[in-house]
């Protein structure tokens, strides 16, 4: 009897002692020589880290704790890391992140022990650095300090199905000269049709996204969403209208997409994999899937409406450093190793996920005689010349973007005009940025 | 406060438990005291994990949680306390009053799965063949994993080459692009609802079912009741206690909807029409890092639900009854 109350006394000794515990741990376990590294991404990137990171234990002496999240998962965990206090020593950053970070103190400024690391940033593509430089007042500028160093570059890219136009007998679209917004409607009219004679058309000219490729399209038209100095949402000028309106024209009016609707679900990429679409967005992460189908498919730029010469955006990822870490030369040194390691970034590209952010190894990669897809050099293209930051990467928050997108569904359906939506939506995106401004201004205020 | 509520929860326990014969000589009142104490001690030591427990992680984060509301914070940095500003901001927010609108209108399914729980429960509860295979069946989807089943809903109800369409058109009917519908998507996602939480409710209203005393069937019939009679006066009050178990927790978790809105549709449904509460928080606070904003927005959430649920509480004791 005794003895058994004795053990439960014990017991809920130790519960109040584990609670106790796990109540006061904020603390990071990274005193003791040992970094922790948490990122998210599948079995390709984790075996690619891991060779570097081992690399980088054998060489510094300073060992790596790797924490990997689901994707859709990673920004509440990062959030309620800080929020605890227990940031991890480096983590991957999204670009639209970045300010608030900056200003909360969680990222470190590492200009100067990236530049003592003597890293080459002349051989990592500007977009990418840029990306993570922040002057104060405007990110992405090359004056800016330096919060991270880009895990990647996205540029999204346009693509055709080969073997569908060469057995509807359409002359390949031209490599290096975008196709203008009248050709390209007529390649997808002719593309579009029936092929196996059963009254239902199977096969179709394109089968576009509008939150992730009308970008393309108003930028080619010489609109865009804010203006220079990310202040004013320019969504209601002529330019941004037509492109809106003659987006969704290819399905109301043109008739070269699947039904009305379907643009924002999976299905047209389902399509476009089952080789029942003629024109689709490519980026990197999606060749090593695409170069299994059961069709040949190749890049080009993005069609062009107006003459802003062709658009598109470049996605990124970045790098950075807790600017409470114990161990800030070794977490910067980190940084670099999964940034811009030779062999890191080989076993990246070899699985096909990525273009390589060092410029020297990405020409090679694309100059390949095997390449697959064949001009895959758009991709450099597209990062070195005419690609774009996505609209809301660098201002401080996405909702004045997202707002754009909310609503817009009847404009697709043709059941409103482009410009009355967008005179519609242009002041509550306003609003937004201007209340996402002063955010800004407290937050750096504050810290 | 935690220490005297403490020690009278434990102590009829404690001496209850004492067997008379360790203590054979009577005790003098000295001793009796330093028993006592000890006893208390050990009380203590009992109800402390469960107390301390309470405190660090219910009441802690709740009073953390009224304060954070009442500031401007980005969840990273200091907070700055701005009063009732978040709370002001929410009345003239159309999306969250949206999110609330499509939240209750979910709700619907909850009447619509007991019924059809009970219906299935009563049907299950017969010796027919197969039923085991049957009740396996019902409740292969509550042990699913929700993102998995969402996943499968959003191939299911495509527009195009969706399950649900190619089903319908064998009947001739054209059906919609159900996710993006404004009119079609809360319908499409009640419909997963009610199919994914009916194995459960079934299951609690087959065990209720099941202890209802035969007595009480075999009385009515010999008075003459058929079976419509015996449900509706015998078998519907005596699972009042699951339908009211289930109300209670189907409304709480409803509220709570995220997981199948995320999923389904990420961007909160054409129009705003799908988003949830929930969602809407949730993207307030991680993707727009308005935490205070959001949290704001929970704590009405929170108390929508206490209030809700205190309704049901009282209108359930006004309706209950006891047959000894």
């Amino acid at each position: 009897m005794k003895k058994s109350r004795l053990v439960i006394g014990a017991t809920c000794a130790a519960m109040v002692g584990a609670l106790a515990l796990t109540a006061c741990s904020g603390e990071d376990g990274g005193g003791d020589g040992q970094i922790t590294f948490m990122f998210r991404g599948g079995p390709d990137e984790k075996a690619a880290y891991q060779a570097a990171i081992d690399r980088f234990t054998e060489e510094t002496g300073v060992g790596v704790e790797v924490i990997v999240t689901d994707a859709d998962q990673y920004a509440t965990k990062l959030q309620a890391a800080v929020a605890g206090n227990n940031v991890p020593d480096v983590f991957y950053i999204e670009q639209a992140n970045l300010q608030s970070y900056v200003a909360s103190g969680v990222l470190m400024d590492i200009t100067d022990q990236v530049d003592e690391l003597g890293v080459d940033l002349d051989n990592i593509w500007q977009y990418g650095v840029d990306s993570y430089r922040f002057d104060g007042e405007l990110q992405g500028t090359p004056e800016g300090r330096l919060y991270g160093l880009p895990k990647d570059v996205g540029p999204f890219a346009f693509g055709y199905n080969k073997t569908m136009f060469e057995a509807a007998g359409i002359p390949l679209p031209d490599p290096d000269v975008p196709l203008t917004w009248e050709q390209y409607v007529d390649i997808c009219t002719r593309l579009t049709q029936d092929t196996d004679g059963d009254g239902a058309i199977d096969q179709w000219g394109t089968g576009p996204n509008v939150t992730w490729n009308l970008q393309s399209l108003v930028w080619s038209n010489g609109g865009d969403f804010v203006n220079e100095d990310r202040t004013q949402v320019t969504v209601d000028t002529p330019e941004f209208a037509e492109a809106l309106q003659e987006f969704a024209d290819l399905t109301t009016v043109d008739g070269v997409t699947p039904s009305a609707g379907d643009a924002a679900t999976l299905d047209t990429y389902q399509r476009w994999m089952a080789g029942e679409i003629g024109f689709f967005p490519v980026g990197p992460w999606d060749v090593s899937v695409y170069n299994e189908l059961d069709f040949d498919y190749d890049l080009i730029p993005w069609p062009t409406l107006g003459d802003g010469g062709a658009g598109a955006w470049i996605g990124s990822l970045g790098i950075g450093v807790s600017g409470t870490t114990d161990l800030p030369d070794a977490a910067v040194e980190l940084v670099t190793y999964l940034s811009a390691d030779t062999e890191a970034q080989q076993t990246l590209v070899d699985a096909n996920i990525q273009v390589p952010n060092l410029i020297d190894m990405a020409e090679e990669w694309a100059a390949a005689p095997d390449a697959q897809p064949a001009n895959r050099k758009e991709f450099l293209d597209i990062v070195q010349d005419y690609g774009r930051a996505m609209p809301a990467a660098y201002t401080y928050g996405a909702a004045w973007y997202d707002e754009l997108w909310t609503n817009i569904q009847p404009v697709l359906d043709g059941e409103q005009t482009a410009a009355d939506y967008l005179a519609e939506v242009q002041p509550r995106m306003q609003a937004l940025l201007d209340e996402s401004i002063v955010n800004a201004e407290q937050a750096f205020a504050g810290s | 406060m935690s220490r005297s509520a403490a020690s009278e929860a434990a102590l009829p326990a404690a001496s209850g438990a004492h067997p008379p014969d360790t203590c054979p000589l009577p005790r003098t009142a000295r001793q009796r005291r330093a028993l006592h104490r000890t006893e208390h001690r050990w009380a203590l030591l009992f109800v402390a994990p469960p107390v301390l427990g309470y405190l660090l992680f219910t009441l802690y984060p709740v009073l953390f949680a009224g304060y954070a509301s009442m500031t401007s914070w980005n969840g990273l940095g200091p907070m700055r306390f701005t009063g009732l500003d978040n709370y002001t901001r929410l009345l003239g927010d159309e999306y969250f009053h949206q999110s609330l609108f499509n939240t209750a209108f979910y709700m619907i399914g909850i009447p619509i799965g007991l019924a059809l729980a009970l219906l299935l429960a009563i049907a299950l509860d017969r010796r027919i063949p197969g039923r085991t295979a049957f009740r396996t069946i019902y409740y292969v989807p509550v042990i699913s994993s929700l993102a998995a089943i969402a996943i499968v809903w959003q191939f299911a109800y495509n527009g195009d080459f969706g399950l649900v369409n190619q089903v319908l058109a064998w009947f001739g009917v054209d059906g919609p692009n159900w996710l993006q519908d404004t009119t079609t998507v809360k319908p499409a996602i009640i419909l997963m609802m009610v199919w994914k939480g009916l194995g459960y409710s079934m299951l609690l209203y087959l065990a209720a079912i099941q202890s209802v005393p035969a007595s009480l069937h075999e009385a009515a019939a010999l008075d003459g009741a058929g079976w419509w009679q015996r449900l509706r006066n015998i078998t519907l009050p005596m699972v009042r206690p699951v339908t009211f178990f289930l109300v209670v927790t189907n409304v709480i978790g409803g509220a709570q909807l995220f997981t199948e809105i995320n999923i389904m549709t990420p961007t909160g449904g054409p129009e705003f029409s799908s988003a949830s509460v929930v969602w809407y928080i949730w993207r307030q606070a991680f993707r727009y890092q308005q935490m205070g904003y959001a949290t704001a927005m929970a704590i009405v959430l929170g108390v929508l639900v206490l209030i809700i649920t205190l309704i049901q509480f009282r209108l359930n004791r006004r309706n209950s009854f006891s047959i000894d």
